[in-house]
């Protein structure tokens, strides 16, 4: 499953395993592909396509920050709440000042100190993660109504907002090459850089990793505050998506990370996943979804469909892990 | 440090003694003293709080809580947990109201019902106690698995109860007497009835231990992965009979009834000491916690506080109170 | 109830115990035991014998039914029996003492007595009070001074032990086995524990006694069974043994030289000193010196404080008072990144919870100190790492088919190795070894033994904690000796005796 973070060393047996799990995914996803269009041939439209991969693009800027945040052995169940009040923020201050810049960066700003706080609240105060972070998502869902009683409308007209989502760089959606820059850049950072091997450290084994001069809780610190970035980030395209920053967003959103995440082979227990998975994850969660739509079954079932196949993907990593174990 | 409350130096007869005596042990202590101040300070700080009606209706709204909290407990207390409670809760509401639709019996609503959440209840514990997925993943996939059913089914509507069946008003929001919520019976009942069993039954006991330390138990006999089984099919009847309740309340089968009441009830549980990790915690514990956040929120909607603000401050005591635990933990 | 009740079983006739033939076990690619047959008499004290990995506690788990046997057959009393789960055992009355603590901790004393069977009343009620008279006259029969309604969790290791022992006598038992039981005892309660063995043997019940203490063996057992690789060896009553004949029975060849003494008496300067070192939980006023080229080591008895002190000393855990400085620079701020950077690095005696990520290949887990050296802006030069870690693991004779493989699927020496080879690719001034060779074989011993010597030959200091006297002699320049948080004594190798250390740390 850690493969493509494991130098060239010579082909185990456990690796050749390890990346199979890539590889059935890969497959999942081309036969998925391959149904559907069979069936719709829209599904190969470019217009098509580009709706799936926008659908992707928010999913995977957060899947990106919370991949690294699992690796380490933490969850965060805030994002959802995080990314709808750094969406009203974002708006607010756009309203305020007039200017899109500094509403972008107060609306991200914001994901990063609530990733702040989680990261203190867990590193510092030793909360289970999965608690606190349940408990920030109470704050902040209770905390966007106070600071805004309702939707917060777009008052200030400035195109550049909207523009941030529906925007295009050739034919590409703006969201969308913003999720493959996140991408490549945590990908890098998690495949090649010190930083990233400590990250597997700590979540294989804070003790040992600490034992090492390893600082664990500076390194989780760090990764709570990146996750929070790229919610905030998330916000910002969604509020400038439906031009208006809704306390309401993002309501299960963070259980649908987590989906992907887990169904891309990145472990609860931490010290393994990769990011390549989590891309994989997001696009057969996200195709499936399309295809729903598409061949017009009952809308509904998008949300069954995740929950079978999060269980699937779990029984099948761990009938692995027990080959592996010889 | 919350404690499994084997009655150790004062083993006396087992009953209301031994359960006075274990409310005082420290962290039920520590529980009950801030529960007491909480009531104290809404009493003093508005008329209508230390009302009948008041403490009436918040135990009622505050049962539905408990009875899914009882089980969400047994369930963490035996190392595992449940999120699919929430989606559990508010689909057993179809079966209840179809068939009651149907047939015009209650009786047999809550059988259809219950049935759906034996179901449920055994098909998580088998694919987290037998073939060994984690139970968050396990449950988290029920949790969409199930909503989604729930929306299928109802098309995102509501199913009213067409007979307007008086008995089935009566169990959500009918009283005995007069004042006591039926609803608040029911959990007390299951209450007392969960607390006597996890104190003073060789099952109750085994669930501690396979929760604490698993590969002792099952060096010790245990079946570990049965008692898991059971506890799971415990969890999801309990969080059916609160689904039953939620339905009598609203009226219908909403489809979307218990969103988010897992984060609550496994809030309240964490708050009322149960650890995640398993092993350790009481069924005492959990009810005084949910107690505490109901009768916050309650407080605070008195003094008009937004109710925004309760969520958020419910946030932050969760927190407080973890970290508070953790100190003691790391002190030892 | 009790073991002194009326023994139905054990009593039933003169034939063995138990006896089990032609017993073979397989694990996916290891085969832990290969025709070994076994018979165990009623009355008499059996030890069973070998390195790690001979198969004992193989072995042992068959006996209590948490593994099953591939092959062979296993007959109780004579009747031929299968020992499917741990209560088949338990019923068959085969009482097992693991080494590792088998009792929940947060229960109390006297409900770990009788877990396996609660007591309950005409209704189905747990009857408390039963379990509390029989646990205290239990304690009382058998001479432990325990509180039964104490939290276990809350006692000390020796005390957990003696529960532990104490909870295979509460049923009746045929055949008791303890694997390793004085690991955490005292003297005195080894004592009080070879009155408890001699009792249960006076009433029939077959004792097996796994144990690497040569000394125990000789006191206690009647008969001794060595096994090595799987495989039967010996079979003798231990009056037809001597030390050199059990020790060639088990590794199967003679260990003339186990310590190398390859250095001489020349120390370098003071690299590490300890002042008044104060912790919250034990250490009560440290000071001590070490030195580069030279071995210290700490020994000790369980709970003593060595384990704290290492720990202290790296920067791991907190103190309270005093000064640490490694290389003359203080230990401030106190956590292991300072350690480290100073030069002062622990090697832990948890190896799986506190050394190795054990989802991670061999090439991470060398690597994980050292990555500093192979980076460039933040990013590693796979080919440089790669590179050094190979050349450590032909240094070391590491045996792993490849750099990729899983650190699990290693050998507990060649894991050893992994984790002072992580620390030599790092660089240190001073490595702090706790119990260095825990759970592995005496083959491997010898080998990180040269390794530890090498480390000092190098101009490392070395500190070492042990409760292994041989160890301690063999390899130290100076003892330093701690009882109770304290240092009772230190002494150098030429002026030490077995019984000046075991004063010092009984004191």
């Amino acid at each position: 499953m850690s493969d493509l973070t494991q130098p060239a060393a010579a082909g185990s047996l456990s690796r050749r395993l390890a990346a199979n799990s890539q590889i059935v995914l890969l497959a999942i996803l081309v036969l998925l592909c391959i149904g559907i269009s069979l069936s719709a041939a829209q599904f190969y439209s470019v217009e098509n396509v580009i709706a799936i991969l926008r659908q992707c693009a928010l999913v995977l800027i957060v899947g990106a920050g919370m991949t690294m945040l699992l690796i380490a052995g933490e969850v965060d169940l805030s994002v959802g709440a995080s990314l709808a009040f750094s969406g009203c923020v974002a708006m607010d201050v756009t309203n305020r000042t007039g200017s899109v810049a500094l509403g972008a960066v107060a609306g991200i700003l914001f994901g990063g100190l609530v990733g702040l706080f989680n990261g203190l609240v867990v590193t510092r105060l030793k909360v289970n993660s999965l608690i606190a972070t349940i408990a920030t998502m109470m704050i902040l869902q209770g905390g966007v109504f106070l600071y805004t009683r309702e939707a917060v409308q777009n008052k200030h007209q400035q195109p550049a907002f909207t523009d941030i989502s529906t925007g295009y760089l050739g034919p590409i959606p703006l969201p969308v090459i913003l999720a493959a820059l996140v991408f490549a850049a945590a990908y890098i950072v998690l495949r090649y850089t010190t930083f990233g091997r400590y990250i597997y450290a700590v979540g294989a084994n804070a003790r040992a990793a600490r034992l090492s001069g390893i600082q664990p809780e500076r390194l989780k610190l760090i990764v709570f505050v990146v996750t929070g970035l790229l919610a905030g980030l998330t916000g910002l395209i969604l509020a400038s998506l439906m031009n208006t920053g809704q306390p309401t967003a993002g309501r299960g959103f963070e259980l649908t990370v987590i989906a992907t995440v887990i169904l891309g082979g990145t472990s609860l227990l931490g010290g393994r996943g990769t990011l390549f998975g989590t891309l994989l994850g997001v696009l057969v969660l996200k195709v499936v979804d399309n295809g729903i739509i598409i061949l017009r079954w009952d809308q509904n079932l998008q949300m069954i469909v995740p929950g079978v196949v999060i269980v699937l993907a779990t029984y099948l990593d761990l009938v692995r892990s027990r080959a592996d174990a010889r | 440090m919350p404690q499994s409350p084997s009655p150790a130096a004062a083993a006396g007869p087992s009953g209301a003694g031994a359960l006075i005596r274990s409310l005082f042990r420290r962290n039920e202590a520590v529980l009950l003293g801030c529960l007491i101040v909480l009531i104290v300070f809404f009493s003093l700080a508005s008329d209508s709080f230390l009302t009948v009606r008041n403490i009436t209706n918040v135990l009622g709204q505050a049962s539905l809580a408990m009875v899914a909290g009882i089980g969400v407990g047994v369930l963490v207390i035996s190392g595992e947990i449940d999120v699919s409670i929430g989606s559990l809760a508010g689909a057993v509401g179809i079966p209840l109201v179809v068939i009651m639709n149907a047939t015009g019996s209650l009786e047999l609503g809550i059988a259809a019902a219950l049935t759906l959440s034996l179901l449920v209840g055994a098909i998580n514990g088998y694919l987290a106690a037998y073939v060994g997925i984690n139970s968050l993943i396990a449950t988290l996939g029920s949790m969409f698995v199930i909503r989604g059913a729930i929306y299928l089914y109802t098309g995102q509507k509501a199913i009213p109860d067409d007979l307007a069946l008086e008995s089935f008003y009566q169990l959500g929001n009918g009283r005995l007497l007069g004042t006591i919520p039926y609803p608040a019976l029911v959990a007390l009942v299951l209450l007392v009835g969960f607390i006597y069993i996890m104190r003073h039954r060789p099952f109750g006991r085994k669930l501690y231990a396979v929760g604490g330390n698993p590969e002792v138990a099952r060096l010790a006999g245990f079946n570990v992965k049965r008692v898991k089984f059971i506890a799971f099919v415990i969890c999801s009847l309990l969080a059916g009979i609160s689904g039953i309740l939620l339905s009598s309340r609203l009226g219908s089968a909403v489809h979307v009834a218990g969103l988010g009441f897992e984060f609550q009830v496994v809030a309240a549980v964490v708050l009322g000491g149960v650890s995640l990790a398993g092993g350790i915690g009481s069924l005492a514990g959990v009810a005084l916690g949910v107690l505490i956040l109901y009768f916050l929120a309650n407080g605070l909607g008195m003094l008009n506080i937004a109710t925004e603000w309760q969520l958020v401050i419910t946030g932050l005591i969760i927190i407080a109170a973890v970290a508070f635990d953790e100190l003691k933990r790391r002190r030892k | 109830m009790l073991a002194d009740a009326t023994p139905t079983r054990q009593l039933a006739g003169p034939g063995p115990a138990m006896e089990m033939t032609g017993i073979g076990k397989r694990f996916p690619g290891v085969l832990a035991l290969e025709d070994v047959s076994v018979t165990f008499e009623p009355g008499k004290v059996h030890a069973l014998m070998g390195e790690n990995g001979a198969g004992k506690s193989t072995l042992i788990k068959i006996l209590a039914g948490v593994y099953q046997k591939d092959l062979g057959t296993i007959r109780i009393g004579g009747i031929e029996t299968d020992l499917r789960s741990p209560s088949d055992a338990i019923r068959q009355g085969i009482k097992v003492v693991f080494q590792e603590i088998a009792l929940i901790s947060e229960f109390t004393v006297a409900e770990n007595i009788f877990l396996e069977r609660y007591p309950v009343n005409g209704m189905g009620s747990i009857s408390w009070r039963t379990i509390r008279n029989d646990a205290a006259a239990l304690f009382e029969r058998v001479g432990f001074k325990v509180d039964p309604s104490a939290k276990v969790g809350d006692l000390p290791v020796s005390q957990q032990q003696m529960v532990e022992i104490a909870r295979a006598l509460a049923r009746e038992a045929r055949i008791v086995v303890m694997d390793e039981p004085t690991s955490s005892l005292t003297p005195n309660e080894v004592a009080l524990l070879f009155g408890v063995i001699r009792r249960l043997t006076g009433l029939g019940i077959a004792v097996v006694y796994v144990s690497h203490k040569l000394d125990e063996i000789f006191e206690i057992a009647d008969t001794v069974t060595v096994l090595r690789d799987g495989r039967h060896i010996s079979t003798k009553p231990v009056g037809e043994h001597t030390h050199d004949s059990l020790i060639q029975d088990m590794i199967g060849r003679r260990i003339e030289n186990l310590f190398p003494r390859s250095r001489g008496a020349s120390r370098g300067e003071v690299v590490v000193k300890v002042e008044n070192l104060s912790t919250d939980s034990k250490l009560k006023d440290i000071s001590f010196e070490a030195r580069a080229g030279e071995v210290l080591g700490f020994f000790g008895l369980m709970g003593a404080g060595r384990t704290e002190l290492a720990k202290a000393i790296t920067g791991y855990d907190p103190i309270r008072t005093g000064r640490i400085s490694i290389g003359g620079k203080p230990l401030l701020p106190h956590n292991t990144s300072t350690g480290v950077g100073l030069g002062i690095g622990l090697l832990s005696e948890d190896r799986k919870t506190e050394g190795l990520m054990l989802d991670l290949p061999v090439l991470q887990n060398t690597s994980l100190a050292a990555l500093e050296q192979f980076a460039r802006y933040a990013f590693v030069d796979e080919g440089r790492e790669k590179s050094a870690v190979q050349s450590f693991v032909d240094r070391f004779r590491i045996k792993t088919p490849n750099l990729g493989q899983q650190i699990k699927n290693l050998s507990g020496g060649n894991q050893q190795k992994v984790l002072l080879a992580r620390w030599l690719m790092r660089g240190l001034k001073v490595i702090v070894v706790d119990e260095p060779t825990r759970g592995i074989d005496v083959g491997a011993k010898s080998e990180i033994f040269a390794l530890i010597d090498q480390l000092a030959a190098e101009g490392l200091a070395v500190i070492m904690m042990t409760s292994e006297m041989p160890e301690l002699l063999g390899l130290s320049d100076r003892i330093a000796v701690m009882a109770e948080g304290r240092i009772t004594a230190t002494m150098s190798r030429e002026d030490a005796t077995q019984e000046s250390i075991l004063n010092a740390a009984i004191a």
